[in-house]
């Protein structure tokens, strides 16, 4: 008993002694991109990197109740905009990269621009984000109005609570088809998974993703050190890897 | 900020509907539980308590697995019965029904238990059959633990969460229930509405213990 006490005490220290690492808060579309860039940064500085992913939404809530996040990549503007409104970021958004829409499965339909395959009886479900809190389900609700689609399919429509929950519609068959981020589809784990189609940015507009730099942050050296590597020619290309322009 | 009283409705279809059938399965189920001394017992009573130690997310992931179109299990029953328990209404009964087992079967169960075992033999002794023993003799004398036995299941289904993100799909009318409105009214930021709905659920649940409390401080056992 005694010695469990014991360790209970010393269990905080070793809380303090680690130094901080930098919290970066990443909505679900950009959750494999980030893995690379946590590595690539944290090889160049040697500043270690945590990131929490969720959707933009919650991010943006938890961020506003004072979660302890040095740094907040979301899946639009509009998020990021919300919370410098609020005067919770060091400056304005800045856009870090520019998204796009595919469509994936793991069946073997054939899939087209066209999106004719969505009216195909075998297709029963199409997961797509949910349009109010995640702009990915936003642009694939615009693009399905785009072809006059969205009354035929809405029936098969059901909604994953972020991008990351499509995924998991779709990879575990529950759902045929789904609407998803390019990033996620050109995630070495997940490029061998079912097949998916580029999704022409006309019948949406291309998603332009903000980051900000929070103010509660206690190490804005570091998280400056970060915003900077993301503009670095390196950063750029491991975000074109994964589909970013 | 008009609320939109359908996600309510659905729980509560959800919680009445999961409760009755669960009174159906959970009484035999607590019944032989309590009166039989079948050696694998303790593996049966392992099993239905699972639902209230796992996480929801287990649960609800399992159930996504085995519910999905391309699991054997999901294939059969879309091939037998034409039904979908992903994404549906039915599949959220089924969930619960697993999900909310444990809360009809153990107070029912530890009724029945306390009973004096004197009774149960004076009504072997007269000739009656453990069936109508249990109906007759046992179950009338522990109305107060089938009440709680109720009003647990009704209660816990009406604060699903967990699972209903997992293989709900986010459906008005279908699978958005009210603790699911909840939460995308918070990532909306729509406070006030959020406000409303969890006014309208603590205010629902405290109104259903107080009840119980009232109605179990009145039964005499």
């Amino acid at each position: 008993m005694k010695r469990l006490t014991l360790l209970l005490l010393l269990l905080p220290i070793t809380l303090f002694v680690q130094a901080q690492p930098l919290r970066v808060a990443v909505a679900a579309n950009a959750q494999f991109v980030m893995v690379q860039l946590k590595t690539a940064f944290q090889k160049k500085t040697g500043i270690e990197v945590e990131s929490i992913v969720n959707s933009s939404g919650k991010l943006t809530t938890q961020i506003q109740q004072g979660a302890p996040y040095d740094i907040f990549l979301s899946a639009d503007m509009e998020y990021p905009q919300t919370l410098h409104k609020a005067g919770l970021t060091v400056a304005a958004p800045v856009i870090y990269a520019y998204g796009s829409l595919v469509l994936w499965t793991l069946t073997d339909l054939p899939l087209s621009t066209n999106l004719k395959i969505l009216s195909d009886p075998a297709v029963r479900h199409v997961a797509i984000a949910n349009p109010a809190t995640a702009p990915y389900g936003e642009a694939a609700v615009s693009l399905l109005k785009h072809k006059a689609l969205l009354d035929q399919v809405q029936p098969k429509v059901v909604y994953g609570e972020s991008i990351a929950q499509v995924n998991q519609y779709i990879l575990s068959g529950a759902a045929e088809v789904g609407f998803t981020a390019k990033s996620v589809v050109l995630d070495p784990s997940l490029t061998k998974r079912g097949h998916w189609i580029d999704l022409p940015t006309t019948g949406y507009s291309p998603i332009a993703q903000g980051v900000v730099v929070l103010k509660r942050t206690t190490i804005p050296k570091e998280a400056e050190q970060f915003m900077a590597f993301l503009r670095s020619p390196q950063a750029r290309r491991i975000l074109q890897q994964f589909g970013y322009h | 900020m008009p609320i939109d009283w359908e996600p309510i409705w659905l729980t509560l279809r959800l919680a009445g509907i999961t409760t009755f059938i669960l009174l159906l399965i959970g009484v035999p189920l607590a019944g032989w539980l309590a009166l039989s001394k079948f050696r694998l017992k303790p593996v049966i009573e392992a099993i239905i308590s699972l639902p209230l130690v796992l996480p929801p997310s287990v649960v609800g992931f399992y159930l996504l697995l085995a519910f999905s179109p391309t699991s054997a299990f999901g294939a059969w029953l879309l091939k037998t019965v034409n039904l979908q328990l992903v994404f549906s209404f039915q599949g959220l009964v089924v969930a619960s029904l697993l999900y909310s087992l444990p809360f009809m079967v153990h107070p029912i169960q530890a009724g029945l238990e306390n009973l004096p075992v004197s009774w149960r033999e004076a009504s072997y002794t007269l000739g009656q059959s453990r069936r109508r023993t249990l109906w007759r003799v046992l179950l009338p004398n522990c109305k107060p633990a089938l009440l709680t036995g109720i009003v647990l299941t009704f209660a816990h289904t009406i604060g699903e969460f967990g699972l209903v993100l997992m293989i709900g799909g986010n459906l008005p009318g279908q699978t958005r229930v009210a603790s699911i409105a909840i939460y995308d009214e918070v990532e909306l930021l729509h406070f006030e509405t959020a406000h409303a709905y969890a006014a309208l659920l603590l205010g629902l649940s405290f109104a259903i213990l107080l009840l119980v409390y009232a109605i179990n401080k009145r039964v005499t056992v």
